[in-house]
């Protein structure tokens, strides 16, 4: 699709890379201000508690200690920490301190003070008696009658149901299901269970707050969400948006973790209250309970489907745990049905999910969103059904998946926890996509030649899914853009480059359309005092949401730029052209004038700034589509599964680095590997974290990687800048089910609980070949 | 992490490390690459004493003895070529094997015994070779066999003293020994979930004149699995004889169930190491099964 195209399309390299690879003071934690302190935040002991007696009289007595914080001593407001477009739709549930405790790792009060040690001390000197609570740790048990009531107390608000502790619930329909299991031959249902995963980001949450000399909160922050960041902290602290200014620097990785609102209030608190910056930042080990984490959800799925392949019903009942708060609790799972089920045609389709609480460490988003859960489940269910009817797994999809042209009207039910908009099918890599990653992994030969020696047997399997690219009718976006003396021009953006890349294909999209290298475009994001607001970077959207306003917003001033240029030309507007960073004539007399020309021209001799913005959100949802084949070896000694090659063929529209989209696709694959085999935050029975650390949580690191091969299958979206959708979020589906498809056709047996462990695979073995 | 340390400390001499640590009394550490010193950043230590300056980085070979200095790292072992040639490079794969490239240009093989983690890597190669270690108190030097040396979890019979050398004897030699060292973690870079090693010698005939076989990651400390030794010696090497051998290894370990396994999966992982183990050396050494 970028066949003339000089900037979008092009490996072009990051425009923040060198500062990165150099280790320029590019992060948050890059900068110290004089005087300086750093915040500490009390973590709860108990899963479930209430404070009844907090003395923090010696705490604030310790030399260095520069405040000590309680509920007693902040507003309390409900609000959810989930970073999302207002007015929320998860509930209400949170408290910047509260007197009781819901989790290990709650907050219980906040130090500030003149070094980490002293503030870690004053956290040891504030003496808290505690009334512990019977603690909800079993997802299964929290709805039971005569369980502890989380959420007890009186003024959070949109919980579905806080005497069961339910935080949401979700029942939508098309068709008639029950008619459609009536109308197949065949039906099969079965259970499935995932596990708690963390994000790990290599940069853990942190912020910085400080008074600048107009005495403005300032806050600079590791968030994938700087202007929701600032309207939750200004609400939360009860101060107006306009005395809060959040600065999003680079960032260390996000995956979702950090579309919450998850420092920034007490750290402003902390500064507000001792007149000095402040400096919060998660340790490791406070990184992977105290912040947010993967959903863990039961899952039964069933489906009915006719003899000759057809597949008529498809229903998912899912039971899902948001934690202790409901952050993102209806909108991921509802995701894990709206996303999931419409990837095949059944005529009659239905999702029901509750989402609980327990007292557990709290869900929230993380890249996939809900759909690794509901994927992992179809996935190697729709598996399932096509070895029972004796069909070619990727034949058997074939027949069943959306196509160009369908609408998908579960979407039109299930939208970001309203009704949404139906979504329409304008572009549809897929089949191509199965073609290509099938060829990738040899499928025909190898699905005919599972094998190995005596103990190590090797199995292919597949898996397709699909995502969105942005909320529809909900995301949106804006970008400004004015140009320079040199003929270079400033881009200025709301979007959240996380490091993903966004900075990189917005300026592309913006030198593309104004006919400028990229060099010529400056970017400036996420800093709300100084870039037009965007939602943030979230839902796959921004690409396709932010792109989409600096395409308008550069068509824009490409049109003052062609304004100016017909009057120094002499030529008709519609004679004009942009590109080599000039404008030109088309026609036979080539008449030129450089950008910088222009320029100089248009702000000394006509005294006009070349500037323009625009707004920009889309009704639809266009997905990415995404196939993922695996080759694995399993050991049938050990239970150990070892990846041998990991196809991914993605459709994202148009890639617009498409460098950048591989680097998307291979850091996915690596997160879902992990969820697949290893990932897993595990609790005791009191709900204390038992591998908050590297050396007892496990990731893919490089040594682990398998081989991988990823395939881009570039369409053209319609409802996207250059015919660009999404791809930083799709591909962490398919590893979990392809792998699970794949153990299946080594070894058969089929496994249905994440991460699937050595243990689980030489149980099942067992249980299937009890002469092992 | 550190914060309550007062004084790094780094002697040029084993006399002055000594002295340093018995100063220090119980709240000074030895460090060596630190690897585990500083992961674990245990709060009762005020003063540390690093030990890499003092000569004891060395990889030597007498006739078919080796002595190995304790400060000497993994990497350093691991790129050894002499010590490829020990006991068909057991040593040197444990040693591989352990953590990162970054973790074995630090870690120490003196720290990997010193630190008596239960799952340390080169201590099952090092039993299987009947390694012995040296020790230097401020009065005297014993030397030990490293059988002796592990306690328990964390505790060793070093006392206030300072390892400095691992002595391995001259091995059996000749085509018909063979050793093998195994490791199952959950990652390619983690602590052993169990690790194996066995080295054996047969006669003409198949028969084994001589057998090691020790285990980590399964006891208390790092295991020799006598009982499965002395199954195996005088006796002609086969297939059943090694599924035997390896059945009685699990019997003898007793493992426990921590984060990165269950009980029962360690022990019966203990039976496919030896298992393995025990089937790669008879094969190397000629044996068919
Ligand atoms: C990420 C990671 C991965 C790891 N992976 C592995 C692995 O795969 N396999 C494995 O076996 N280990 C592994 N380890 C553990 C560790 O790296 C090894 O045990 C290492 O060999 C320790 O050596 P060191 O020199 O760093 O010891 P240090 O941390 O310096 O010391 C360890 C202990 O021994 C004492 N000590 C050190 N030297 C002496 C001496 N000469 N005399 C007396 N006492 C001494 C110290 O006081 C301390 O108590 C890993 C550690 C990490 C952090």
């Amino acid at each position: 699709m970028s066949g003339d195209r000089a900037v979008v399309g092009q490996n072009l390299r990051k425009v923040d890379g060198v500062k990165l690879v150099t280790g320029r003071p590019a992060f948050t934690d890059d900068i110290h201000l004089p005087g300086m302190l750093i915040g500490k935040i009390l973590p709860s002991p108990h899963a479930h508690a209430r404070i009844k007696r907090i003395d923090t009289g010696k705490a604030r007595a310790l030399p260095g200690v520069h405040a000590v914080l309680t509920y007693k001593d902040v507003p309390r407001v409900p609000h959810t920490t989930a970073g999302q477009a207002w007015p929320e739709p998860s509930p209400y549930d949170t408290y910047l301190l509260d007197n009781k405790v819901r989790f290990v790792g709650d907050r219980v009060a906040a130090v500030a003070a003149e070094t980490r040690a002293i503030a870690e001390k004053a956290l040891r000197l504030i003496e808290v008696e505690y009334e512990v609570l019977p603690a909800v740790l079993e997802i299964e048990q929290a709805m039971a009658s005569g369980v502890a009531v989380i959420h007890d107390e009186p003024d959070s608000t949109k919980i579905f149901d806080r005497e069961h502790n339910i935080a949401g619930y979700i029942l939508r329909e098309i068709g008639n299901v029950e008619e459609g299991f009536r109308a197949s031959d065949l039906i099969f249902e079965r259970e499935f269970r995932t596990g708690r995963q963390q994000h790990c980001p290599l940069e853990p949450h942190v912020a910085i707050a400080w008074l600048d000399a107009d005495q403005r909160l300032v806050i600079r922050t590791s968030t994938q969400v700087p202007y929701h960041a600032r309207r939750q902290v200004a609400m939360i602290l009860q101060i107006p948006v306009s005395r809060v200014h959040v600065i999003k620097p680079r960032i260390g990785g996000g995956f979702g973790g950090k579309q919450e609102m998850l420092l920034e209030d007490i750290t402003g608190a902390l500064a507000l209250a001792t007149k000095r910056p402040v400096k919060i930042e998660f340790t490791r080990e406070e990184e992977f309970y105290m912040a947010r984490s993967r959903h863990p959800q039961i899952l039964r799925m069933k489906m009915g489907v006719k003899r000759d392949g057809t597949i008529v019903a498809s229903q998912l009942t899912v039971l899902a745990t948001t934690g202790a708060y409901g952050s993102h609790s209806t909108t991921v799972q509802g995701n894990t049905g709206s996303k999931v089920l419409p990837l095949y045609r059944a005529e009659h389709m239905r999702f029901e999910c509750h989402v609980v609480y327990t007292n557990t460490p709290v869900a929230g988003a993380f890249r996939g969103y809900g759909c690794p859960q509901g994927f992992f489940a179809q996935e190697t269910l729709v598996d399932e059904i096509a070895e029972e009817l004796g069909r070619d797994p990727v034949e058997f999809r074939r027949q069943n998946m959306i196509r160009l042209g369908d609408i998908d009207k579960l979407s039109a039910q299930l939208g970001e926890g309203k009704e949404g908009l139906p979504r329409h099918i304008r572009s549809c890599g897929l089949p191509e996509c199965l073609d290509r990653a099938a060829a990738a992994v040899d499928w025909d030969g190898k699905r005919n030649a599972a094998g190995g020696p005596a103990h190590l047997k090797r199995g292919v399997g597949m898996a397709a899914t699909m995502q969105g690219s942005g909320i529809a009718g909900v995301d949106w976006a804006s970008a400004f853009l004015k140009m320079n003396e040199d003929g270079s021009f400033f881009l200025q953006v709301g979007a959240a480059d996380v490091g993903a890349g966004a900075d990189t294909v917005l300026a592309q999209i913006a030198a593309e359309t104004l006919g400028v290298s990229l060099d010529k475009v400056v970017i400036t994001s996420g800093d709300t005092d100084i870039t037009p607001f965007d939602v943030g970077a979230y839902a796959s959207s921004t690409t396709i949401i932010s792109g989409g306003a600096v395409r308008k917003a550069a068509e824009k001033v490409r049109a003052h730029v062609l304004d100016m240029a017909a009057k120094m030309l002499d030529a008709p507007v519609d004679k004009l052209e942009c590109g080599d960073n000039q404008v030109y004539t088309i026609c036979e007399c080539r008449k030129a004038v450089s950008m910088a020309e222009l320029a100089m021209h248009a702000m000394y001799k006509e005294k006009t700034q070349i500037m323009d913005g625009a707004s920009h959100f889309n009704t639809d949802s266009p997905p990415p589509f995404c196939v993922t084949f695996a080759e694995v070896e399993v050991d049938t000694e050990t239970g150990k599964v070892r990846v041998l090659h990991l196809v991914t063929a993605v459709d994202p529209g148009t890639a617009i680095n498409p460098m950048q989209a591989e680097g998307q696709v291979e850091g996915a694959v690596a997160q879902g590997l992990g969820y697949a085999l290893i990932e897993e935050l595990l609790l005791d029975g009191q709900g204390r974290p038992r591998n908050a650390s590297f050396l007892d949580y496990k990731i893919f690191s490089a040594k682990d990687m398998p081989r991988l091969t990823t395939i881009l299958v570039e369409t053209d979206e319609p409802l996207g800048p250059f015919g660009a959708k999404s791809i930083s979020e799709v591909p962490i589906n398919g590893p979990a089910p392809a792998i699970a498809n794949a153990i299946y056709h080594a070894v058969g047996i089929r496994l249905r609980k994440l991460p699937i462990r050595p243990e689980d695979v030489l149980r099942e073995l067992r249980e299937k070949l009890p002469t092992l | 992490m550190f914060d309550l340390v007062e004084a790094f400390h780094r002697p040029s001499s084993i006399r002055e490390a000594l002295r340093l640590l018995h100063a220090g009394g119980r709240r000074a550490r030895i460090v060596a690459g630190g690897t585990d010193v500083v992961v674990r950043a245990d709060p009762e230590i005020r003063s540390l004493v690093d030990i890499t300056r003092l000569g004891l980085t060395y990889i030597k070979r007498s006739g078919g003895a080796w002595a190995i200095g304790a400060t000497t790292t993994m990497a350093q072992i691991e790129h050894s070529a002499a010590l490829r040639a020990l006991a068909g490079g057991i040593l040197v794969e444990a040693a591989k094997g352990c953590g990162s490239v970054q973790l074995r240009n630090m870690a120490t093989l003196g720290g990997n015994l010193a630190n008596a983690s239960p799952a340390a890597d080169t201590a099952a190669p090092l039993l299987v070779l009947d390694a012995q270690v040296v020790v230097a108190g401020e009065r005297s030097r014993r030397t030990l066999a490293l059988a002796d040396f592990f306690l328990k979890p964390g505790e060793t019979a070093l006392g206030k003293a300072l390892l400095v050398e691992i002595l391995i004897p001259a091995p059996p030699r000749g085509a018909r020994t063979a050793w093998s060292f195994q490791k199952l973690g959950r990652t390619e870079s983690d602590i052993s979930v169990v690790n194996a090693a066995a080295g054996l010698q047969v006669d003409g005939k198949g028969v084994c004149k001589w057998c090691r076989i020790a285990l980590g990651a399964v006891a208390p400390v790092p295991l020799r699995a006598r009982a499965a030794e002395a199954l195996v010696t005088g006796r002609k090497l086969d297939g059943s004889l090694v599924e035997q051998a390896a059945a009685e290894a699990a019997r003898e370990a007793s493992p426990i169930t921590d984060i990165r396994a269950t009980a029962e999966y360690r022990r019966e992982m203990c039976r496919v190491l030896v298992k393995r183990a025990l089937a790669e050396c008879a094969a190397r050494a000629g044996c068919s099964l």
